[in-house]
């Protein structure tokens, strides 16, 4: 967790606690496939606040345990619920089964930016650490998870 | 046509086209001013994208090929419907229709990524420069990389151990398993799993090379082209290169190495076909004899139709075609002491072939000047002896032949095979002795035949092994001896003719 983390200059991102255990809850039901989902809320790039967490299918066909493609027409639901509510798309979360909340090649390689990506670590089921972070200049930087 | 615009887009599709509001995700906002929405105009949505493209520069290019494909990383949506094909961006529109642009969102930890991770907070990496450093320090920077991509370039003394042998073959790099290791590959992948090979070996101080080969040559650090066999000379050697003991490392260094043969006779007859055969890079023969037909009951470098010419060229002509890879340097003189010290000068071992003492002194009393390894072998009827004389070998002085024999034996007692007879196949196990000798020497391998005389008998088939003790006091190569006397008359020394 990086609550306490300081640091000057670092993207903010607010998720609130029972946002957070509902994130967990369904990194762990989705394990070991890897879960996913939309972050819906309001802010810029220096803070974002998520007012709605939701959960989409993976569709990725093989290999589902370790690579996740979320379903676009959860994508489209979100954000035309999203924009009738003045909100926006903040960015998505996916879990990371048997691994840290750390983004790997392939997070960065298909990354966007302008986007949060929230990353859920789970262990033999069990959901762990969350991080944040967001792309930019090719790589990622780490935000601070706030509540 | 111009129409609309609360956002600053513009149509400038011509005619009348339906007017349609485009959602625009947040990553390509940057392209509309930082608009969520704006309108564009077209009978298709094909026109409509096109329309959007005109009005807000670069963002056409983030959403279609220039071939007018959709992009693979981007969803486009005309309502609730995905458009996926080509075909389907010329679904016709209606005024007020809703494109949506959304950005396919994949990613995911990766297996294989999974592991790197983990094995990247277990294994600690070190950059190319921390590598060289530690390297200065005593660590072994081992380069695990495929021999077409060494061939490029390696870090200066980096040990080259291909991955795949890596666990068969890092104990003959390594003392201990202690020895700090740094593994080493192109990017900096495979080191990191070579380096959890090592550690579950057992290897304690073992790291990574972040960025590998690629970085190290970025970072401008010292490189080097290492030699390597050619494919013709791997498919020769090639069981040769499955021995750990020689290995490429083991092979190069027999074709750079430099063997004088004394004598193409019975010994030197097998030695040089056997060390020509195993690839040492240069053979010289030093021989002033000519093929007799008599000598070919042994002498198998020679053919009865070579009888009357030059036994170095008849020599030479064998071994060639054995390995025409190998160089051949052909001397038809009389080794003496006038041109002894031409004739041995450059060579790595000597092999003692002869049959007469006046040579076997002079080959080592030169040899012994020179500090390099004298590969003696002589013969009598059944009985043979092999011995390498060393006193110049760095580990451990040898004795010299003179410390052996400080005296010839009177002639009458010192037969030569043309007097005494020799049984054919005796010189051929004697002068394999030699060659085997004389390859454990250049390849540093094994114990050699220092300091030891083998004696076989072969009518009692027995091999019995005798210490040869170094005499401190030798006139040569004695404790006193700062530099050796200057060679002597040997024929008057033995009181002997040529044999």
């Amino acid at each position: 967790m990086t609550s306490t983390d300081t640091a000057a200059g670092r993207m903010r991102l607010r998720l609130g606690e029972g946002q957070r255990s509902v994130l967990r809850r369904w990194a762990g039901a989705g394990y070991p496939n890897e879960a996913c989902g939309v972050l819906i809320g309001t802010g810029d790039a220096a803070e974002r606040t998520v007012a709605e967490v939701r959960r989409a299918r993976n569709l990725e066909p093989r290999r589902s345990t370790d690579f996740y493609v979320l379903d676009p027409e959860a994508f489209l639901a979100a954000d035309r619920e999203a924009r009738e509510d003045g909100l926006d798309i903040v960015g998505f979360w996916h879990s990371h089964p048997d691994s840290p909340a750390v983004p790997s090649e392939t997070d960065r390689a298909r990354a966007w930016p302008g986007y949060v990506y929230v990353i859920v670590s789970v262990r033999s089921g069990r959901a762990g650490e969350i991080r944040a972070w967001t792309l930019e200049n090719e790589s990622f930087q780490e935000g601070m998870v706030i509540a | 046509m111009t129409t609309d615009i609360e956002t600053g887009g513009s149509a400038s599709v011509a005619g009348r086209g339906a007017r349609v509001r485009v959602r625009i995700p947040t990553p390509l906002r940057a392209y509309t001013g930082g608009a969520a929405e704006v309108e564009a105009v077209g009978s298709t949505v094909r026109e409509a994208l096109a329309d959007l493209a005109g009005a807000h520069e670069g963002i056409g290019a983030s959403i279609l090929t220039p071939e007018g494909e959709r992009r693979r990383f981007v969803n486009i949506f005309l309502g609730d419907r995905s458009l996926r094909s080509a075909q389907d961006l010329d679904t016709t529109v209606s005024e007020g229709d809703v494109i949506a642009i959304l950005p396919a969102v994949a990613g995911g930890a990766g297996a294989k990524e999974r592991r790197l991770a983990e094995l990247r907070s277990e294994i600690p990496e070190v950059t190319p420069a921390e590598a060289r450093e530690l390297q200065r320090e005593g660590a072994l920077i081992i380069d695990v990389r495929e021999p077409d991509e060494v061939a490029a370039g390696t870090p200066v003394g980096a040990r080259r151990i291909v991955r795949g042998f890596l666990e068969l073959r890092i104990e003959e790099h390594v003392d201990s398993t202690h020895t700090p290791l740094v593994l080493m590959c192109a990017g900096g992948v495979r080191s990191l799993l070579a380096a959890d090979d090592l550690r579950r070996l057992g290897f304690s101080d073992v790291r990574s090379m972040a960025g590998g080969f690629d970085r190290w040559k970025g970072e401008g650090l010292p490189v080097e082209v290492p030699e390597r066999l050619s494919p013709s000379e791997r498919e020769r050697y090639a069981r040769h290169l499955l021995i750990p003991e020689v290995g490429e490392a083991g092979q190069l260094a027999l074709r750079k190495a430099r063997v004088l043969l004394i004598g193409a006779g019975g010994l030197g007859s097998p030695a040089a076909l056997y060390l020509a055969a195993a690839g040492v890079g240069t053979l010289g023969i030093v021989d002033d004899d000519v093929v007799d037909r008599s000598n070919l009951q042994r002498q198998i470098l020679h053919t009865d139709a070579g009888v009357g010419t030059p036994k170095v060229d008849s020599a030479r002509e064998r071994l060639l075609a054995l390995n025409p890879d190998i160089e051949v340097r052909t001397f038809p003189e009389r080794l003496a002491s006038d041109n002894a010290e031409r004739l041995l000068a450059g060579y790595d071992v000597v092999v003692d072939g002869s049959d007469n003492f006046a040579t076997r002194y002079l080959v080592s009393d030169v040899t012994t000047r020179f500090g390099i390894p004298n590969v003696h072998g002589s013969i009598y009827r059944f009985e043979g002896q092999v011995s390498v004389f060393w006193p110049g070998r760095p580990e451990a002085p040898g004795p010299c032949y003179r410390c052996l024999y400080p005296e010839p034996p009177p002639p009458e007692l010192a037969p030569s095979c043309a007097e005494a007879g020799v049984l054919g196949v005796l010189p051929g196990v004697m002068g394999m002795l030699e060659a085997v000798e004389t390859v454990k020497l250049l390849l540093g391998v094994g114990e050699p035949l220092v300091g030891k005389l083998l004696h076989y008998d072969a009518l009692a088939t027995e091999f019995r092994t005798f210490r040869v003790e170094r005499d401190p006091a030798c006139d040569w190569c004695g404790d006193h001896v700062e530099s050796p006397p200057a060679l002597i008359d040997y024929e008057a020394f033995c009181a002997v003719g040529a044999a």
